[in-house]
């Protein structure tokens, strides 16, 4: 904290809920210094140390890489870790915080993301490899396929795109941005040999087609990344592989045919 | 609830998709009672010329209009994957589509109030 920098005091309006003692969630003000450098997970550390013990939410390493405080600041999904105070404060100097959206919650600020890992397990989100061309030392891949991935490979599993998707609020089976986002970056990752399995799970009204290109996904993502560019692109490969299987049925039946 | 502009496009296009969808029944019922004879098509067409009907038929135009014109939005989005340009898009649509509104709903304001 700089000494240049005065204190002022910011009103912190955070949704509570704890599941022993209350029927829904309600909310609850703390008044608290602050100045520039004071971030949401700063404010919220302030509060849980020296005001209200039983606050409870999700944080591990304050460095926006672990994905754990994502949370809904005034309305949109964003990680408190890397979001300075200042910024959020309304004109009477007020921030809301909630739990993000959509989905179940289990206490305060924490909720239960049982949903969000299951539907990225139904992604096979690992490298499928087949082993047929190891390299002796390792793969090197081109800055152009690299740039193709459109930074997908940087997603930290935070869930802010999940839930800030109203597809996600109303239908429990879709496979969520998250998913589809890492089931495009294997689908063109050159060393991966799954591609028409991968494509075949995610082009499904549970998967890319349910999409309704909302954009909220982008619009919360705190690493910038596009998932929905990723579901358009699956969308059209996913159409391109069905074309191919329809063909190559139509020439096997000649090929019957011509046994017979 | 998350508000954004993309939510917005989304609860537009379906209350004017279930619109049209309703606003079909009601031509089915009109036109279709041609079928039941000359009196009924009249009765019935004349039920649907009033004043309010006719206001009606602007938010018919409103909805038909947003609706394509959202179509053609998500079109060039699957085609050229132009996810950055999502908000000028948007607003876009809503300009092109309330031009398109005032031109055609005029007229038809018009020949109400002169009856």
């Amino acid at each position: 904290m700089s000494e240049r920098q005065t204190e002022q005091i910011a009103t912190v309006r955070i949704q509570r809920f704890n599941p022993e003692k209350d029927n829904k969630p309600h909310m609850q003000d703390f008044k608290l210094a602050y100045t520039r450098d004071t971030t949401l997970l700063d404010a919220l550390h302030e509060i849980k140390s020296h005001q209200d013990g039983t606050l409870t939410y999700r944080r591990s390493c304050r460095h926006a890489i672990c994905g754990s405080c994502a949370m809904n600041i005034n309305g949109h999904n964003m990680l408190a870790c890397n979001s300075p105070l200042f910024q959020h404060l309304g004109r009477k100097g007020v921030v809301t915080i909630k739990p993000l959206p959509y989905l179940p919650i289990i206490k305060d600020l924490v909720v239960d993301r049982t949903r969000f890992w299951k539907q990225y397990l139904r992604v096979k989100p690992w490298l499928i490899h087949s082993g047929k061309t190891v390299p002796e030392k390792e793969y090197r891949i081109s800055q152009e396929e690299v740039d193709a991935l459109n930074k997908a490979e940087t997603c930290i599993m935070c869930g802010a795109c999940y839930s800030a998707c109203p597809v996600v609020g109303s239908h429990d089976n879709y496979i969520g941005p998250h998913a589809l986002l890492k089931s495009f970056l294997r689908v063109l990752d050159p060393r991966d040999d799954a591609s028409l399995v991968r494509l075949e799970e995610v082009g499904t009204r549970e998967g890319v087609y349910r999409c309704h290109t909302i954009f909220n996904c982008i619009d919360a993502c705190p690493k910038g990344l596009d998932p929905t560019k990723a579901i358009e692109t699956l969308r059209n490969l996913a159409v391109k592989r069905i074309a191919f299987e329809e063909e190559k049925q139509k020439r096997q039946q000649t090929l019957s045919d011509k046994t017979a | 609830m998350y508000k954004t502009t993309g939510f917005l496009s989304f609860v537009l296009r379906r209350v004017t998709g279930v619109a049209l969808v309703l606003y079909l029944l009601l031509h089915i019922w009109v036109i279709g009672s041609a079928l039941s004879g000359p009196e009924t098509f009249d009765t019935r067409l004349n039920f649907v010329q009033t004043d309010f009907f006719k206001v009606l038929e602007i938010a018919l135009l409103a909805a038909v209009i947003y609706h394509a014109f959202d179509g053609i939005r998500l079109l060039l989005m699957n085609w050229f994957k132009v996810t950055d340009k999502r908000k000028n898009l948007f607003y876009a649509v809503i300009v092109v589509s309330a031009l398109m509104v005032i031109a055609g709903g005029l007229p038809i304001l018009l020949f109400m109030l002169e009856g």
